[in-house]
């Protein structure tokens, strides 16, 4: 399974459970569907899920405004 | 973990808890009548170095460690009745001088840090909006950069020390289009014109505690007074709840210690159909639970401690404490009203107060609900 389609998956299933699916560019930020509570279930996620370890200065739009963001964002962390 | 403490903190312990029964303790039931809140007594509490206690020397503080902070805590709740002052000084300390602090410029950590920690002036924190609550980050209070200033609008409520305050932390959205990450802290005082503070809150409890709305209409703040940078608020926000969901709950460990030895002394004395009501068992049962609480409480507040000082983050544990403690003091002046019957009921002995006072502990910092999300969360659920 691709990265963007289990990031998909666990968005649609735990975060966004109102929709059926979402597009990979479209913003999580501004229309709520990633708010406070729901990035720490994201995170704590992408902790367990990838094996990575995101940082307080790492919580910032640019790596979790899209699937695509996350997306790119996990990339960078497992290739060190 | 170590929980052992040195002789020195448990000196600063002892010494707090005698200044404040010595000092913080009069009039106070016609003060939680009247809802008056005594600068006196605030004073008193800032020259003693409570509100600098883990402040850097050099900016008006101690330089007090974690772990000693909280045991001077402890030391301030057993002491001092009035949960009011002690709630309202936990505030400024916890989210309005720490996030100076950790996060303000120097200039900023020079300009107010020391008016502060003295006494002099007073801060207070304005986050929860009239449409934002537990969701504290769909806030609609805007900020619009101009220049080298930026213009804020929106109001705020629920906001502790507003009334009779002289600095707020103010959180604002300054890009919407990125949600709760778009959100920036603010420091604003009070002289600045487009902010007003148009009535207090009456309340049920800590009502020596002024609390009040705030209102701001084209404000404008210079750009220096953005606390760290623009879209750090989120983190800003849940670093200072973090801090102040462990220490404001050290000292309900103090007042639930007084509430115990107050019971056990009662429960000894007063006696009923011949004997101490201590003899029976529904009543040492009761204190028993009130004993186990208490305990438990203390390890959950410390093992926070103890991570926050070696780790730095304590989320999920931060979270236990505060749920746990806060439910056991509501429990706790519950039973202590009960051991006392109808004298337990009365204004006189402050156990009613107490009550009063402790169910804002399940609201404020995060409700209980939000707690148990916040472990739900780290939990993967």
């Amino acid at each position: 399974m691709e990265l963007r389609d289990i990031l998909h998956d666990y968005l649609v299933g735990e975060i966004a459970t109102d929709r059926e699916s979402l597009d990979p560019g479209e913003n999580l930020l501004a229309q709520g569907i990633i708010d406070s509570m729901g990035i720490l279930k994201l995170v704590s996620f992408l902790e367990d899920r990838f094996q990575i370890q995101v940082g307080d200065a790492e919580m910032v739009p640019e790596h979790f405004e899209s699937i695509d963001a996350v997306c790119a964002f996990v990339q960078k962390k497992r290739n060190g | 973990m170590d929980f052992s403490f040195t002789p020195e903190q448990l000196a600063l312990r002892d010494e707090i808890a005698k200044f404040a029964r010595q000092e913080l303790n009069a009039e106070l039931p016609s003060r939680d009548r009247e809802e008056v809140f005594s600068r006196e007594n605030w004073l008193k509490c800032a020259r003693f170095g409570i509100h600098g206690l883990p402040f850097p020397r050099e900016l008006g503080g101690s330089d007090a460690d974690i772990v000693t902070t909280m045991l001077a805590m402890e030391g301030f709740g057993y002491g001092c009745r009035d949960s009011g002052l002690i709630f309202g000084i936990n505030a400024q300390m916890w989210s309005v001088q720490m996030p100076i602090l950790q996060f303000g410029s120097d200039e900023q950590r020079r300009k107010y840090l020391p008016r502060l920690c003295s006494g002099e002036w007073i801060g207070a924190h304005g986050m929860t909006e009239p449409g934002s609550g537990s969701d504290a980050m769909s806030l609609s209070t805007t900020a619009v950069r101009r220049g080298d200033r930026y213009v804020l609008n929106g109001s705020k409520t629920f906001v502790t020390n507003a009334p009779v305050a002289d600095l707020f932390v103010v959180f604002a959205s300054t890009n919407p289009s990125q949600g709760f990450l778009g959100v920036t802290g603010f420091l604003v005082e009070k002289e600045r014109s487009g902010i007003r503070v148009p009535r207090p809150i009456a309340k049920m409890g800590l009502r020596t505690s002024p609390m009040g709305e705030m209102v701001l209409e084209d404000c404008e703040v210079p750009a220096e007074n953005v606390i760290g940078q623009e879209g750090l608020g989120s983190k800003i926000f849940n670093a200072s709840m973090e801090w102040e969901r462990s220490c404001i709950l050290a000292s309900y460990l103090g007042a639930m210690e007084h509430q115990l030895e107050t019971c056990v002394a009662y429960a000894k004395s007063r006696r009923q159909f011949n004997r101490p009501i201590a003899k029976f068992q529904s009543v040492a049962n009761r204190i028993v639970d009130m004993k186990v609480r208490l305990e438990t409480a203390r390890l959950a507040l410390y093992r926070v401690a103890w991570l926050k000082q070696t780790q730095d983050e304590a989320v999920m544990d931060a979270a236990i404490a505060k749920l746990y403690l806060s439910e056991a003091w509501v429990q706790s002046c519950l039973d202590a009203i009960q051991i006392h019957g109808g004298y337990g009921f009365t204004t006189e002995l402050g156990f009613e107060r107490d009550l009063r006072d402790s169910i804002a502990g399940r609201i404020y910092s995060g409700t209980s609900e939000i707690q148990r999300n916040i472990i739900a969360s780290r939990l993967g659920l």
